[in-house]
């Protein structure tokens, strides 16, 4: 397809770009936790860094005017665990998924190689990018309850269903094979279930993300005066699946996305950091 | 963009993904003339299909009032929108924009995204006329002067379809040995743009399990051999499900191919969305034409001329062929109409149905002399 040859001729040339003075973030050591709430005093003291976003303008669907324009991030690393912290203005708070409506959002990016030349549209075929995901919609669940049908309009009224016990709270009471049939079957069931906002997505080039069979990352956004703040925190090998080539004292890449529910972003619909940012992760002393 | 070629329209577009006919197409014929609207085809998609968490307001298939009902609201009045003002035709061949030609700037084809609202009002407009009648109005002619029809809807398992040309996950796919459009539960992220890309809005987010859901062309049956649910319960008989064969590959005797390539009596809807729909409908013959040609394209005169003629008993075959129409669960791959009966054959050419025209009567005598009684008009 044209799209994708302009995708990596793109990314080609956003590759190079990046090589000139990129400045590094740098994931300093700290022994004693990193903690997942944005707001605790430990962030404070860390280093931020502005990463600027545009419009995702390389695949349809784009974002012609990005709305969201830059992001502050910051790191820590305890030396099994590496932790973002992101904070970004946003005016409005979107913290659902419904009909015609979406959710804020957030995503760290890391090539598998750690190479500035993978390609930034998610990574190319055999060229493996890791996307933590956080969504704001996730944390409404975990935090205020599962965003289900009573919660989402609380005057609705249906008399039965079939399938499920009574009084039918998802998920709690749709735990059952015939049930599950109707709302998307039982992976879909778990991805909903996870006891985490951030999920764990592998990339080998646009349109191929998937979620990885194993969904450890975790995370925690708080929305306050007109900014989200979010954490995003992994271990840097986790047994059992695949893994970036990254750990402590090694340098690698990433870089950022943000989605604004409110201008329609979800998906491809998103401003993000054309260029790989150089990540140090600093080694125990 | 790959080109691909739409015979519906006659002419070429550009369409995101490579296209090979798939093997069997899934197409369905309804006969707008007898479709009273009981929703019985409604109900026996929801029990079936959408009783979950998340689906009460789905309805794969949908039954509305023409002119005024919609599901969601004003569906085919914003795609007429997004199409423009420069829809036309020059014959049978289409020269105005489709849904692809109408792209904004980063998208890949004109969209619209229903609201929360939209999708709330399944039987707004029913049974309402297109004006107000006054007491004593006799309608002799056709057209009516106030008319009104029901447009029964399921997912038009299009040849080229928006939806899987929207879908930036490709969670979508057309099946190869049947055409059937279904989304990857496990891919779908919930992203809508689907939802925002059909012009028929037959696909529908889900909020609990929040992915988007669609018709699935009841599959399980039809690979069975089996029509779908809507079809097999219409009481109206106004149905039929079988495949379409592209219209080089014409097999008169199968029913679908006869209805819509040789007699030309079905039509597909909004063909200038450029997609090519499979469920074709043969039209009302007592809506004003023009609006008929909007909905279903010039073929329009054609068909009711036709459709007018057998009901003056002059397409025998025509007339046989309907009475198959809800005579049995099993899909008809080819028909036959012979001696007052229409036959229908399965795949393997093997009879399933046999069908009288007319079926067996007696007519008795109003007063029976020997029991010196008048028999009451019951069965």
């Amino acid at each position: 397809m044209a799209s994708r040859t302009l995708a990596l001729a793109l990314a080609a040339v956003f590759a190079g770009s990046s090589a000139l003075a990129q400045e590094a973030l740098k994931a300093a050591y700290r022994a004693d936790g990193l903690p997942l709430d944005p707001r605790a005093d430990v962030w404070q003291e860390v280093p931020s860094m502005t990463v600027t976003l545009e419009g995702q303008t390389v695949t349809e669907p784009m974002v012609m005017e990005a709305s969201i324009t830059e992001v502050q991030v910051q790191a820590l690393t305890d030396g099994r665990d590496i932790a973002f912290r992101l904070v970004w203005q946003d005016t409005t708070e979107d913290r659902f998924q419904v009909v015609g409506r979406f959710s804020d959002a957030v995503a760290v990016m890391v090539p598998y190689r750690p190479s500035d030349e993978v390609p930034i549209t998610m990574g190319a075929p055999g060229d493996r990018v890791l996307i933590l995901h956080w969504a704001a919609f996730r944390q409404e669940n975990l935090d205020n309850g599962y965003a289900d049908v009573t919660k989402l309009h609380p005057n609705a009224v249906y008399d039965w269903y079939p399938h499920a016990k009574k009084p039918y709270r998802y998920p709690e009471d749709w735990r059952n094979q015939y049930a599950l049939a109707y709302i998307g079957g039982e992976k879909l069931f778990r991805k909903n279930t996870l006891n985490t906002p951030v999920r764990e997505v592998v990339a080998e080039g646009f349109g191929t993300s998937t979620w990885k069979d194993v969904q450890r990352a975790e995370g925690k956004g708080v929305y306050a005066d007109g900014s989200w703040q979010v954490v995003i925190r992994r271990r840097f090998v986790e047994e059992n699946t695949s893994n970036p080539d990254w750990g402590p004292g090694k340098r690698t890449f990433f870089t950022v996305a943000v989605w604004d529910g409110s201008a329609g972003d979800r998906g491809g619909r998103k401003t993000l950091g054309y260029a790989w940012i150089p990540l140090e992760v600093e080694a125990a002393p | 963009m790959p080109t691909v070629y739409n015979w519906q329209i006659r002419r070429e577009l550009d369409y995101p993904y490579e296209h090979e006919r798939p093997k069997k197409q899934f197409a369905m014929v309804m006969d707008l003339n007898k479709c009273i609207a009981c929703q019985t085809c409604t109900i026996a998609c929801k029990t079936t299909w959408t009783p979950g968490r998340g689906q009460e307001y789905m309805l794969w298939n949908n039954v509305e009032t023409k002119p005024y009902g919609f599901y969601p609201l004003g569906w085919d009045v914003k795609l007429l929108d997004l199409l423009g003002d420069s829809q036309k035709w020059v014959d049978a061949t289409y020269e105005g924009p489709t849904l692809f030609d109408v792209a904004p700037e980063g998208d890949t084809l004109g969209k619209w995204m229903p609201d929360e609202y939209d999708w709330a009002f399944p039987n707004v407009g029913e049974d309402e006329v297109s004006e107000p009648v006054d007491v004593g109005t006799v309608m002799e002619t056709l057209p009516h002067l106030a008319w009104m029809f029901y447009l029964p809807r399921i997912c038009n398992h299009c040849t080229y379809p928006a939806c899987v040309a929207a879908c930036p996950r490709k969670a979508i796919y057309k099946r190869p040995e049947d055409g059937i459009v279904l989304i990857d539960p496990e891919r779908c992220e919930g992203y809508q743009e689907c939802v925002a890309a059909c012009p028929y809005k037959k696909s529908i987010f889900n909020a609990v399990a929040r992915i988007s859901q669609k018709c699935i062309g009841c599959f399980p049956k039809v690979e069975a051999g089996y029509q779908p649910q809507c079809v097999t319960t219409c009481i109206g008989r106004i149905r039929l499900q079988g495949f379409i064969s592209p219209p080089d590959q014409v097999r008169p005797d199968n029913p679908i191919d006869f209805l819509v390539h040789v007699k030309k009596v079905a039509l597909p809807l909004y063909p200038q969305t450029g997609l090519e729909p499979n469920v074709y409908y043969i039209p009302p013959i007592h809506v004003p034409r023009s609006f008929l040609r909007q909905m279903f394209g010039p073929g329009v005169d054609h068909a009711l001329r036709t459709y007018e003629r057998m009901r003056r008993g002059e397409e025998p075959e025509l007339q046989g062929l309907l009475h198959l129409f809800g005579s049995t669960e099993r899909i008809s791959h080819s028909f036959r109409v012979v001696d007052g009966e229409v036959i229908g054959f399965d795949e393997h050419g093997r009879e399933i149905v046999r069908v009288p025209l007319v079926e067996p009567y007696q007519e008795r005598p109003h007063e029976d002399p020997a029991l010196e009684v008048v028999r009451q008009d019951i069965p």
